[in-house]
């Protein structure tokens, strides 16, 4: 049954407010902006909180993720976050922003209006702060086995070729990053995430499953056959939405629906 | 699924803006159990009418009464929703209509068209 309230231990409690440094000159910021970022430090023991730190934009650069690194710079050193590319490549500061999971580093400040809300992706366990632990969401990855799997004997010195139709299935598929954003989304991951694959578990399944070299297809088929590894799927599409590489997991899933009723009438 | 975490579950419904598609799911949800639950007054209904006039008088003084008129305006409201919104997961088990555009605008057809359908019939009824 979905637990639609948080645990005692994780109930958000206001913190601290940190108002913005005087510029350069003596003159205070004019073009300020509230940062209300969700706080929680393993070692005291005490519920998480918000913490809101007021920051002048015309000394800031333009996405969240330069405010969060400005923030970590030089009002709160102890602001914990993943990050490393800065270009929506590496999917490490996946968080969520302004009610929608999404990266920090392409989300830009002006696309957000009043206070920048910030919280770790949605119904995780916090390590600290920003930071969520993914293992169990890594473990449903390593799951569907995403790798190719391929017995014919090839010479080691030849490649296996793809022609360009087939090679066109992958796009929509092979972009994804792994950062999560789709998955914790989801409510039907929220309620079921212990035996319902997610989004973007899926997604990548079925870039094996559309791959013409793979050779595994059926027993991928199979091993999605359950009433909750793929079935928790009801078309939410949060997923959609939030896809920070603009990839459509939702309709990848119903293709992975019509292969199983396919195979079964065929 | 139950948190045997020590560590706090980040906040998910508190913080999530719901897109329309999320909504509609659960409206989708909500009028299925509505359904449910009417489907088992209208056996009553039915029930009512069966055991003779005095039962059935009183069955429909109640259906007559505002409250009576809520629950059924509900219901009709319950069942043209659940139809159109039926309609509409029938396109995406065929793979349609799951664009992010298409998805918001079918969302939309299937509210006006249960809300018109709705007003109808109790225009008409």
């Amino acid at each position: 049954m979905a637990e639609f309230k948080l645990p005692a231990n994780s109930i958000v409690k206001i913190g601290k407010t940190f108002s913005a440094p005087k510029g350069g000159d003596k003159e205070q910021a004019k073009n300020t902006r509230k940062f209300i970022i969700y706080r929680y430090d393993p070692a005291i023991d005490e519920n998480p909180r918000t913490d809101t730190f007021e920051l002048d934009l015309d000394n800031c650069g333009p996405m969240v993720l330069d405010a969060l690194l400005k923030i970590k710079d030089e009002m709160d050193s102890s602001v914990a976050l993943r990050r490393s590319c800065r270009e929506g490549i590496c999917g490490s500061c996946a968080m969520n922003i302004d009610g929608g999971n999404t990266l920090a580093c392409t989300k830009s400040i002006a696309d957000i209006k009043g206070d920048v809300k910030i919280y770790p992706l949605p119904h995780q366990p916090v390590i600290k702060d920003l930071v969520s632990d993914l293992t169990h969401f890594y473990e449903q990855y390593a799951s569907v086995e995403p790798w190719m799997k391929n017995d014919t004997e090839i010479a080691p010195d030849k490649e296996r070729l793809q022609t360009k139709q087939d090679r066109e299935k992958l796009d929509g598929l092979y972009e994804c990053i792994l950062c999560a954003c789709c998955s914790t989304s989801c409510p039907s991951y929220w309620w079921n995430s212990d035996r319902y694959l997610g989004p973007a578990a899926l997604l990548n399944s079925y870039r094996w499953i559309a791959d013409s070299r793979d050779e595994a297809t059926e027993k991928r088929l199979d091993d999605l056959e359950d009433p909750f590894k793929l079935y928790r799927c009801h078309t939410i599409m949060n997923c959609t939405e939030a896809c920070p590489k603009g990839l459509n997991p939702a309709k990848v899933i119903a293709k992975i629906k019509q292969k199983m009723i396919k195979r079964k009438i065929s | 699924m139950s948190w045997d975490d020590k560590r706090p579950m980040s906040p998910h419904l508190q913080v999530y803006k719901l897109p329309l598609t999320a909504k509609l799911s659960i409206v989708h949800r909500g009028t299925g159990t509505a359904l449910f639950i009417g489907l088992i007054l209208m056996v009553w209904v039915l029930a009512a009418a069966a055991a003779g006039e005095e039962s059935w008088q009183s069955m429909h003084g109640f259906l007559s009464s505002w409250f009576g008129k809520l629950v059924l305006f509900g219901f009709t409201f319950s069942l043209y929703f659940h139809l159109c919104n039926g309609i509409r997961h029938l396109f995406w088990d065929m793979g349609k209509g799951l664009e992010l555009e298409y998805a918001h605008k079918s969302g939309i057809a299937v509210i006006v068209a249960s809300v018109i359908l709705t007003v109808l019939t109790w225009l008409i009824a």
